[in-house]
């Protein structure tokens, strides 16, 4: 996966991803719709975009980047990248919500390029630093990711392992915070203000970036240097998204992280999304 | 002399890390701000090895995780509460349900830190953990049978939990011939059988003298594994016993007493249980004191048996 894909199939990928989120959730009656719509992108210039080292054919590598996704219970745009990428197979898409199925509402490590079972917000950074902590004491040049939610970042544990991983200089830790400003029941703003949201991380003493969580192209060369380029402790991408991403009035309404679109409703985002994947094809 | 009557107990269990430690390169000290004097040596001679990840246990139980799945063999070390309950939830997900070889000191159990009050008296970690998947919960009594804990932390994988105690105590145990067993009786007798388990179990040895001064023939056992021991070998200790006296160090539920009452064969004889209350202990004093206001004394558990035999 570290061949460099063209930005015009980026954004392909990254529209037939999103139709493929919203069938999953449809088809299954459940699911986080609205985050994994807003971390789609993300998704799709780590993996598809070339900036995690990792094999497909050799999930266990031991020299691949590791990617912790602690935002676990937006699992549906994870599966769908995973299986885009050849991780897990993409039959198991369909069997999403069905009993017996593979792929439960938060990703375990018995699937194929899993690092970490999540579910539980707040603990992933934790175990990324543990991990990048691990690599710098044994001089692996592997990096480590860390997929979180916004909302996430209320947990405290969050802030235990930001301290922590500066203060240890993990420069091969990057935690990537998908900013859709929503959680469940309304705005965080107005639930229990985040902002000046990447000035926390640099008190804490990370380097802080905050991106357009939607520009693939802005995503990819940011992510790509974030993994490269020699610096002297974690980073911080805040990149900032929209919840329910692609479906307009999903964007335009808070309410969408965990409900199940059907009916009219359903149709209405299904032809959204299926235009903008056409548009593209 | 015993040499175990000499060592303060913290020492027999990180003594057993340190050497751990110079065998192997995966094993690794991260504490919560606590520290111990026989951590010194493994901090000064590999200090690569050894966080002071302050005091911020969810993060150090995360950490301890994530160099687990690398292929390390951490070793947490704090205060009982702040390394059980604090972090509960990360012990659970992130290392009872990968089942990773971490090993959890919890300094203090029961009335250990007795005058700083309930919030540092150990009183519900034993329960919890229990009921976590893949933990192996120790609670031993003195320096000696904590040595052996540490030796099974450290020769064997998978997720450990250890209330380890403090100080220089007496020797209950010069050679445990069962360590898997998580077993061991120190005194034959079956009249009465007292069931104990970790650093209580001095206070249970001095009531099984008093027992025995009075011509009673009573037995002790100290279960020093509470969760994934032999429970048959533990069936056949207590199976001809009258009257068993479980004596444990925290309130009601979930402790020895439980693991009793866990076997799939049911003791027939009478059970009586000299534990903690329910309710924590806005009392202060020395954990002696304490102990005996709740009946968690040689004397009162003493005369407690000898009423029942009366009766």
């Amino acid at each position: 996966m570290t061949e460099e894909v063209s930005s015009t199939m980026l954004l392909r990928i990254a529209a037939e991803l999103r139709l493929k989120v919203l069938e999953m959730i449809a088809a299954a009656g459940k699911g986080h719709l609205g985050g994994s719509l807003s971390v789609t992108d993300i998704l799709v210039a780590l993996y598809p975009g070339g900036v995690l080292n990792v094999r497909s054919a050799e999930p266990a590598w031991p020299e691949r980047d590791r990617l912790i996704y602690s935002k676990a219970h937006a699992c549906e745009a994870f599966y769908a990248v995973l299986a885009e990428v050849g991780l897990v197979p993409a039959e198991w898409l369909s069997e999403y919500g069905r009993d017996g199925s593979k792929l439960g509402g938060h990703p375990d490590t018995s699937l194929p390029g899993v690092e970490m079972s999540g579910g539980s917000l707040g603990h992933g950074l934790g175990v990324a630093a543990g991990m990048a902590l691990s690599a710098k004491l044994r001089g692996e040049s592997h990096k480590v990711f860390a997929v979180l939610g916004d909302g996430e970042c209320y947990e405290g544990s969050v802030w235990e392992s930001a301290t922590f991983a500066a203060h240890h200089q993990l420069s091969n830790l990057v935690a990537i915070v998908d900013r859709n400003f929503e959680i469940t029941l309304s705005n965080t703003e107005d639930c229990n203000r985040l902002e000046p949201f990447a000035d926390k991380w640099r008190s804490c003493g990370w380097e802080a970036i905050e991106i357009d969580g939607h520009d693939l192209q802005q995503l990819t060369r940011i992510l790509r240097s974030a993994r490269n380029d020699p610096r002297k402790g974690p980073i911080a991408i805040v990149a900032k998204t929209v919840k329910g991403k692609g479906v307009s009035f999903m964007e335009a309404e808070v309410g969408w992280h965990h409900r199940v679109p059907g009916g009219e409703v359903l149709e209405r985002a299904r032809a959204e999304l299926g235009a903008r994947a056409r548009s593209l094809g | 002399m015993n040499p175990a009557e000499t060592k303060d107990i913290r020492d027999a269990f990180f003594d057993e890390v340190y050497d751990a430690a110079v065998a192997d390169q995966r094993v690794i000290v991260l504490v919560d701000d606590q520290g111990a004097f026989a951590l010194n040596r493994l901090r000064e001679e590999f200090p690569e090895r050894y966080i002071n990840i302050g005091i911020a246990e969810q993060n150090l139980i995360n950490v301890a995780a994530g160099l687990a799945m690398e292929g390390w063999k951490p070793v947490v070390y704090g205060i009982n509460n702040f390394v059980s309950l604090r972090c509960c939830e990360q012990i659970s997900v992130a290392l009872a349900y990968p089942n990773l070889p971490v090993t959890i000191v919890a300094s203090g159990g029961g009335l250990t830190y007795a005058s700083d009050g309930p919030t540092h008296h150990g009183l519900h970690d034993i329960a919890v953990l229990r009921s976590l998947p893949n933990f192996t919960v120790l609670n031993p009594s003195d320096a000696e049978l904590t040595r052996v804990c540490a030796r099974l932390c450290l020769d064997n994988e998978g997720p450990f939990y250890v209330r380890m105690e403090r100080g220089v105590v007496p020797a209950l145990h010069s050679g445990v011939d069962s360590f898997e067993s998580g077993i061991a009786r120190l005194l034959e007798g079956n009249e009465v059988l007292l069931l104990s388990t970790g650093f209580i179990t001095h206070v249970a040895f001095e009531a099984a003298q008093l027992l025995r001064d009075q011509g009673v023939e009573c037995g002790l056992v100290e279960v020093f594994k509470l969760r994934l021991l032999a429970g048959d070998v533990l069936w056949k200790e207590i199976k001809d016993s009258h009257i068993l006296v479980v004596v444990e160090e925290q309130p009601p539920i979930g402790g020895l007493r439980s693991v009793v009452g866990e076997l799939p064969e049911r003791f027939k004889g009478k059970i009586m249980h000299c534990c903690l209350p329910e309710e924590p202990s806005y009392i202060y004093g020395s954990r002696d004191w304490i102990r005996a206001s709740h009946g968690l004394d040689a004397v009162s558990i003493f005369e407690r048996v000898r009423a029942s035999l009366l009766r």
